[in-house]
């Protein structure tokens, strides 16, 4: 039989809002318990946002929603005498009060998301790096005859900005193409990088490299010296599409992604009029050289074109058109929308990949077919259609 | 804005901080357990080190708690997830050894959007709940408190 007294803390004033309850997913648990346990530096969570945003919860590679439960109940935090920082030894006095420090009504949940990475591509607006703009750092501004030093948006800037964690930050820059040149952010252009990846690919050839061994300093050497591309430059483009052993300075391509991006190069003369898919196929072979043509294939371009069918041609083709999904809108609603503007009808596997970045995974992407979009079935298998209709 | 969020969890590299007793480490942690109530605590005038009541924890199912003529019955329940305790950093600062924060200006209490950094001071799996309704009791001249119902019978 133990008896003890509740009381209030001593400093009541001070205690009172400085306590919160988060609720831990058990992953989040799992990760705090090992490093305690391992004595390993603690993971580091940060909690990200401008005041007029949702704030989120970043640990190293992942981000968590933020939202708050109202309790029916009050909950009191109870410790011993506050005052009391630590023990000198192993025997302590027997407790014999307990203190609440704080009541709270409301517990921090938090909720697995994506990286809210939509922000860079407005912040990285006009900060372009193309061939023969490398020098173009100073503006002149017509109005007051002034030039001053372009505004340029650091990579510091975009994580104290970007509500992500720094590694899904790190992949978003990757997958967005920018370049990391003097600690600023530079998107490449597209066509450059294009050129970059061409040109990578015909000296492969024409040096006689590997491409699952190339020097890098052969590779850069030859694209600095031959065609004016800074070393830097090429060496980031090099990592996005391969992988580098640093002891033995090699690359290896990553021939899947290099060809992806040449298609894509290609692809992006046909927004407005589609072309026949063989002719495309044509195209892209050719640009990619024979060493490297068996690899070309349609479904690495998947998310970023739409097929239609040429009723005009005898036997029907199929045509195609340059449809990114990195240009449709963030928010799932808006992307319904325009989704179901270009076709009426999709089946899955036609929708799934431009819903790929707003959904985290395959049962967040479930959700939002089931929130936007109505289920059809006919003969042909279950399509996916617009919810309201307002006709008429 | 950035706050981070840091991991004060008691381990083997930590200093150790005062623990609660046994009986009370089983509802919570060493250092800290939470305790729900329905409704909440309402006070007047400065509550500083105040007494609410009585806590007593005769089995691991039976802990009572005796607030003035009321006598609450609780349980212990295991949480689905786990809690984790923040504290904002500041104010922590302000209780370990307020001489090191001599330097520190504050201008006035800080506001909770304000607050510049959180500790996460404790990882809990279970909780405290008083949740049946409060029992009038009266106290015996002995000094022990038997519930109005069931005086006259013989438990």
């Amino acid at each position: 039989m133990a008896e003890y007294e509740l009381r209030f803390s001593p400093a009541s004033q001070s205690d009172t809002g400085a306590f919160k309850l988060l609720e831990l997913p058990p992953d989040l648990c799992k990760l705090i318990e090992a490093s305690v346990a391992s004595l390993d530096k603690p993971p580091q969570f940060t909690i990200k946002g401008a005041p007029e945003d949702d704030a989120v919860l970043c640990t190293a590679d992942k981000t968590y929603t933020i939202r708050s439960v109202v309790l029916s109940n009050s909950v009191c935090v109870v410790t011993p005498d506050p005052a009391v920082s630590h023990v000198e030894n192993d025997e302590p006095e027997p407790v014999e009060e307990v203190f609440i420090r704080d009541q709270l009504n409301e517990v921090i949940e938090l909720v697995p998301s994506v990286p809210r990475l939509y922000k860079l591509k407005l912040l990285l607006r006009g900060q372009e790096y193309d061939e023969g703009h490398e020098d173009e750092d100073m503006v002149s501004d017509d109005d007051d005859d002034t030039t001053s030093r372009r505004q340029r948006f650091k990579y510091d800037d975009a994580r104290a900005m970007i509500q992500a964690s720094d590694a899904e930050l790190d992949k978003g820059l990757r997958d967005r193409r920018v370049l990391m040149l003097n600690g600023e952010l530079r998107p490449i252009a597209l066509s450059h990088l294009t050129t970059i990846l061409e040109l990578l690919l015909t000296n492969l050839v024409s040096l006689s490299l590997s491409h699952t061994a190339a020097p890098i300093l052969t590779l850069t050497s030859s694209l600095e010296d031959e065609h004016d591309i800074k070393r830097d430059v090429s060496r980031q483009v090099m990592s996005w599409f391969g992988r580098f052993d640093e002891d033995a300075g090699t690359w290896e391509m990553d021939v899947n992604a290099v060809i992806r991006e040449v298609g894509l190069g290609i692809l992006r003369a046909y927004r407005n009029e589609p072309t026949p898919e063989k002719a495309f196929l044509g195209e892209w072979r050719k640009a990619v050289g024979d060493t490297f043509e068996e690899h070309v294939s349609l479904p690495l371009l998947a998310g970023n074109y739409l097929t239609s069918p040429d009723t005009l041609a005898d036997p029907p083709t199929s045509l195609l058109t340059y449809f990114p999904s990195s240009e449709l809108p963030a928010e799932p609603g808006a992307r319904f929308v325009e989704l179901f503007i270009a076709r009426p009808r999709w089946k899955i596997e036609e929708i799934a990949p431009f819903l790929a970045d707003v959904a985290v995974d395959a049962k967040e992407r479930d959700k939002l077919l089931l929130k936007h979009a109505r289920t059809v079935t006919d003969p042909d298998g279950i399509w996916y259609t617009a919810r309201a209709k307002y006709t008429g | 804005m950035l706050i981070p969020i840091n991991i004060d969890l008691p381990g083997p590299s930590t200093p150790r901080r005062p623990n609660l007793p046994p009986q009370l480490i089983q509802f919570g942690t060493d250092e800290l357990i939470l305790i729900e109530l329905q409704g909440s605590l309402e006070v007047e005038g400065n509550r500083d080190g105040q007494l609410v009541g009585k806590l007593r924890v005769d089995a691991v199912t039976k802990p009572t708690l005796v607030i003035g003529h009321h006598l609450l019955e609780g349980k212990m329940v295991s949480l689905n997830k786990p809690l984790a305790v923040l504290h904002r950093h500041d104010a922590r600062a302000s209780h370990d050894g307020a001489d090191e924060d001599a330097s520190m200006d504050v201008d006035g209490p800080l506001k909770g959007g304000e607050a510049k950094s959180w500790d996460m001071i404790a990882i809990v799996k279970r909780k405290m709940v008083f949740s049946k309704r409060p029992m009038p009791i009266a106290s015996s001249t002995k000094g022990i408190t038997t519930p109005l119902s069931r005086i006259g019978s013989k438990t």
